[in-house]
């Protein structure tokens, strides 16, 4: 097409208002190599079957062809490699969970081996019962050991997509992030349900079956919610063991508990608080010691 | 015409024959093969204008190749293979758009 912009002196292209889009206006207007029309102007057809011959040509196409069914044909052959190669990664991992929920298994066998082998151990001497009762209180509070008890069971759930967002009544429930359709139970509504639980005199809590310990953390990935780095999906059963009269009535006047009755009214948000008479909790999957160390005050 | 006729020709070869590309030219193929469709779109385009020379369409596409495969691999050398592998076809991809559209322009004006 035109060439004029390429052959205006470089000064008058620099003053024209559009001066910044010559980039894309020479992409657009060089698109045709110029060596076209360069031949052409200087005697076209003529010329060039005076100097060309015809094998280069048929030369050059054979390779562009080659070149387009050799890709095509490379394409085609490692599409099926490549799913062969996601299936052996889906097969590994597979293998590596298996092989990780044995070692579990087989960890809370040992484990059971061990504590039995304490406890008859220390029966011995009177001292060493003492000790033992201290260890099976201290291991109860750290979640080591499962625990049997009555309790509340306190079930939440996202609401339902499509629930209207009514008025915000509580100045707790603002803080909180809504989505527009479906509110979302997050990370921080079950830190502060979990918090107002031990708050209120709980013995031991579990988050859909996952022990909480001291150090367990309750966060956020994305739209899922961790529990001690394991995803846990809705509903939530978050079962707490302690007296449940005093755990209900304490839980209820607790900033949380105001929490999730605004959330359930005013979001559609589920929040079911139930007695249980006898719940079992299981022990934490995995607990590192760590030794206090006393600050010196200076 | 013998262009089309060749070009057939290599296709045809290539899926008989079925070659290897070696590992080594393996990132740089598809550059080669848009720089290609690059040039073979010029070409047509100054076909249906008239001024097409075969000498320049050689020139055009052996040039084409062997710059963008040149551009990619200086950019693998440097760490910026993929981003300069993108810009390479991009350029490539405008042009061709705009010879395209040139085509088709001559193609049902004609």
């Amino acid at each position: 097409m035109s060439e004029d912009r390429t052959d205006q002196p470089s000064r008058q292209r620099w003053n024209r208002p559009d001066a910044s889009m010559s980039l894309l206006a020479d992409l657009m207007s060089g698109a045709l190599d110029p060596g076209y029309a360069q031949h052409a102007s200087r005697g076209g057809e003529a010329a060039s079957r005076r100097f060309s011959r015809p094998a280069v040509l048929l030369t050059a196409v054979v390779v562009v062809g080659l070149l387009f069914s050799t890709a095509v044909i490379k394409q085609r052959r490692d599409e099926p490699l490549a799913d062969r190669h996601r299936q052996d990664l889906i097969a590994q991992v597979e293998a590596g969970t298996q092989e990780t929920d044995r070692l579990q298994r087989r960890l809370a066998v040992l484990r059971r081996q061990t504590a039995q082998a304490r406890a008859a151990r220390l029966d011995r001497s009177r001292e060493g019962r003492q000790t033992r009762e201290r260890l099976e209180d201290l291991a109860l509070l750290a979640g080591d050991t499962p625990v049997t008890g009555p309790g509340l069971r306190i079930t939440v759930d996202d609401a339902a997509s499509g629930a209207s967002a009514g008025a915000v009544g509580d100045g707790a429930a603002a803080d909180e992030g809504t989505a527009a359709d479906g509110t979302q139970v997050l990370d921080r509504d079950l830190q502060q349900l979990v918090n107002a639980l031990w708050a209120a005199g709980a013995d031991a809590i579990a988050v859909d079956g996952q022990r909480l310990t001291s150090m367990t953390a309750i966060r956020a990935a994305g739209d899922a919610i961790l529990v001690d780095y394991r995803p846990v999906s809705p509903p939530y059963v978050v079962s707490a063991v302690g007296d449940p009269e005093t755990l209900e009535v304490r839980f209820a006047d607790s900033r949380a508990g105001r929490l999730f009755r605004t959330l359930e009214s005013a979001f559609g948000v589920r929040f079911d608080v139930e007695r249980e008479d006898r719940m079992r909790l299981p022990g934490a999957s995995s607990l590192t010691l760590h030794y206090a160390r006393e600050v010196r005050q200076r | 015409m013998i262009a089309a006729f060749g070009l057939l020709v290599g296709v045809v070869v290539g899926l008989v024959l079925q070659p290897d590309v070696p590992l080594w030219l393996q990132p740089y193929l598809p550059i080669a093969i848009v720089a290609a469709l690059d040039a073979l779109f010029g070409a047509l385009r100054a076909m249906l204008d008239g001024i097409f020379d075969e000498r320049v369409f050689v020139v055009s596409f052996l040039a084409n190749t062997v710059v963008a495969a040149l551009i990619v691999f200086l950019g693998d050398q440097l760490g910026v293979g993929s981003q300069l592998t993108t810009a390479v076809v991009v350029v490539l991809g405008i042009r061709i758009f705009a010879n395209v559209a040139a085509i088709r322009r001559s193609l049902f004006r004609a």
